[in-house]
């Protein structure tokens, strides 16, 4: 053919769709961080008890940095339109639906807390955890946290890390509303028959 | 320019699975058909369809030009004044458009004749651009089809080069891309452009239009609440304008695709515009606005909305009297009046065909069928060849 009138070819694989369903996001982007950071001591601790169990005298701290974590979990966490997208990622009973300014979905349950220098003097710093339970997930029995990182098998609970994995995850912005556009297809799609319910010419 | 019945490719609803084409069936009726596909010229392509298509386009930018800077005709084209300025610096900044569908009335033997611009929201892209491309191809190799049977088919191609185009133009290495929940074509559609658009290597992320907040610096942001620079919506802008978020529309400072002159560019009242300044043109119907009734020198008229989607509440007028007419939602904007051209008919089919563009070059062809002679939102898809 000398002069085609159609693509001359197309990327197949990009077209295929047959694949497990995506979270909305997976976390929130990491910061560049520098490598060059000290290493510290850090534990993971499934919930406040288990850290106090751990550290006699600290559990207020324990308490006041599974808190901590525990909002960063609803600020950081892979969001999902629907319960089932969630579970194929993170297991079965392994979600929850959330409901707050920023709107209505799903997220996993935080399954634990890393702290740091919670024995030393100045700050301590804690993340939250997240794990798996779907086989459908490379994320199974790992312990991973919202940027990403996977820190291996659940039966480990001590590592030394970089300062930097304790640094704030990024929340971009503040939404303060949502829902203002939608309200016009919403008002004509509930008229007639026929109608597919888009609006697409 | 035939009907030609032909088999069934051999399990393409499993590919269309996989491939996740899921709204080719709807409502238990077929919107693919592909038990039958349409046979053109080149000759046929390029002199009735191509090359009118170019011409049109340019035609409806030199109205969009007058448009934009008469605020008597903004108001005929029924756009909110807090849009004028806007919509006029989004113009004479040339924000890139995407892609936009001329529709035909087309026999392959008289002048095609436009029915309408659809140049902000159109659907049936994925369909055209990807998936009768694909039928061909099947079908070639299943040898039912010549070798050298061609298709007008681009779009692809064409999209992917577009998509890098506009992200040189903004600098972006990511853009958004949006549509309405609980609906599989539009969502598909927008799937579609996410896989041009990333083939062209922007990252891409989706928000339904639904979920889409206001930050308290005033920007739009995603579910992730991230905020969005970029943003491809299937969803029209006359809805934007005038919903509740439609105020911070200009303070959200967006990357927008489609810009936000299509406003003009795909409103009705386009078509008496376009016969007012190329009266007579071969591939013009006549068309009048509401109050130059008088002037329609035709017995028999199309009322049209000038906002309207699938042919919704479009009714015929024959003397006076309305003699057929399609339900919708739309239509308190008012309307526009078009000379009446009937649908050719292949058999039983009324058949109309989508002429495509990517920016303002002609990159490709629809054909759908209906019924009946208003198409609708329930006609049928069937795939071409050129030979």
């Amino acid at each position: 053919m000398t002069s085609s009138k159609r693509s001359q070819g197309i990327n197949l694989s990009r077209m295929r769709k047959y694949f497990a369903p995506r979270p909305i996001a997976i976390g929130v982007t990491a910061i560049m961080l520098s490598a060059c950071g000290d290493k510290q001591e850090a534990t993971i601790y499934t919930n406040a008890d288990d850290c106090a169990d751990a550290n006699p005298g600290q559990e207020a701290q324990c308490k006041a940095a599974f808190e901590q974590a525990l909002a960063d979990a609803e600020r950081t966490a892979p969001k999902y339109k629907s319960m089932s997208d969630c579970e194929y990622e993170f297991g079965y009973d392994r979600c929850h639906a959330v409901n707050n300014s920023s709107g209505s979905f799903f997220m996993p349950f935080m399954a634990g807390y890393m702290l740091s220098n919670l024995l030393n003097p100045g700050p301590y710093y804690s993340q939250p955890m997240f794990t798996s339970y779907s086989r459908y997930s490379p994320y199974r029995n790992q312990w991973i946290t919202t940027d990403g990182r996977n820190y291996g098998s659940l039966s480990n609970r001590h590592y030394r890390v970089d300062k930097d994995v304790f640094k704030p995850k990024p929340t971009v912005n503040r939404t303060m509303k949502r829902g203002g556009f939608g309200s016009s297809v919403r008002a004509k799609s509930s008229w007639g028959s026929s109608s597919r319910g888009g609006w697409g010419g | 320019m035939f009907r030609i019945p032909i088999t069934p490719r051999a399990g393409w609803q499993q590919q269309a699975r996989d491939f996740g084409f899921h709204f080719h069936t709807m409502y238990g009726e077929p919107y693919w058909d592909e038990s039958a596909y349409y046979q053109f010229s080149l000759k046929q392509i390029e002199n009735d369809l191509e090359d009118p298509s170019a011409d049109i386009h340019q035609m409806c930018l030199q109205v969009v030009d007058e448009v934009v800077k008469s605020e008597e005709l903004l108001t005929k084209f029924s756009i909110p004044q807090a849009f004028w300025q806007p919509i006029a610096d989004s113009w004479f900044r040339q924000d890139p458009s995407l892609y936009s569908r001329l529709d035909f009335a087309y026999d392959g033997k008289s002048a095609a004749r436009l029915y309408e611009n659809n140049a902000d929201t159109p659907t049936s892209l994925y369909e055209s651009g990807f998936w009768q491309w694909l039928w061909l191809q099947g079908q070639v190799n299943a040898g039912l089809i010549n070798r050298r049977a061609d298709q007008f088919n681009s779009l692809q191609e064409k999209l992917i080069q577009r998509f890098a185009q506009i992200a040189q133009h903004y600098q972006l290495n990511q853009m958004h891309f949006a549509c309405c929940q609980d609906t599989d074509e539009d969502r598909g559609t927008v799937q579609y452009l996410q896989d041009c658009a990333a083939e062209a290597g922007l990252k891409t992320d989706f928000v339904y239009i639904e979920d889409i907040g206001l930050s308290e610096d005033d920007y739009f942001t995603d579910l992730n609440d991230s905020v969005i620079n970029s943003l491809f919506k299937l969803y029209p802008w006359e809805f934007m304008q005038r919903e509740e978020f439609g105020q911070h529309i200009e303070r959200a400072s967006i990357n927008w695709l489609e810009p936000m002159w299509k406003s003009v560019l795909s409103n009705k009242a386009l078509m008496p515009m376009l016969w007012k300044r190329f009266p007579n043109h071969p591939n013009l119907l006549p068309a009048w606005f509401e109050d130059e009734l008088s002037k329609a020198d035709c017995s028999q008229l199309v009322k049209k909305p000038i906002f309207s989607r699938e042919g919704a509440n479009v009714s015929v007028i024959k003397n006076g009297e309305t003699v057929l007419a399609a339900d919708g939602p739309y239509g308190e904007e008012g309307f526009i009046y078009q000379a009446w051209h009937a649908l050719p008919k292949f058999g039983d089919n009324h058949t109309l065909i989508g002429s495509w563009l990517v920016n303002d070059q002609p990159a490709g062809i629809s054909v759908r069928e209906d019924k009946s002679l208003i198409t609708q939102d329930m006609s049928r898809y069937l795939p071409h060849v050129i030979l």
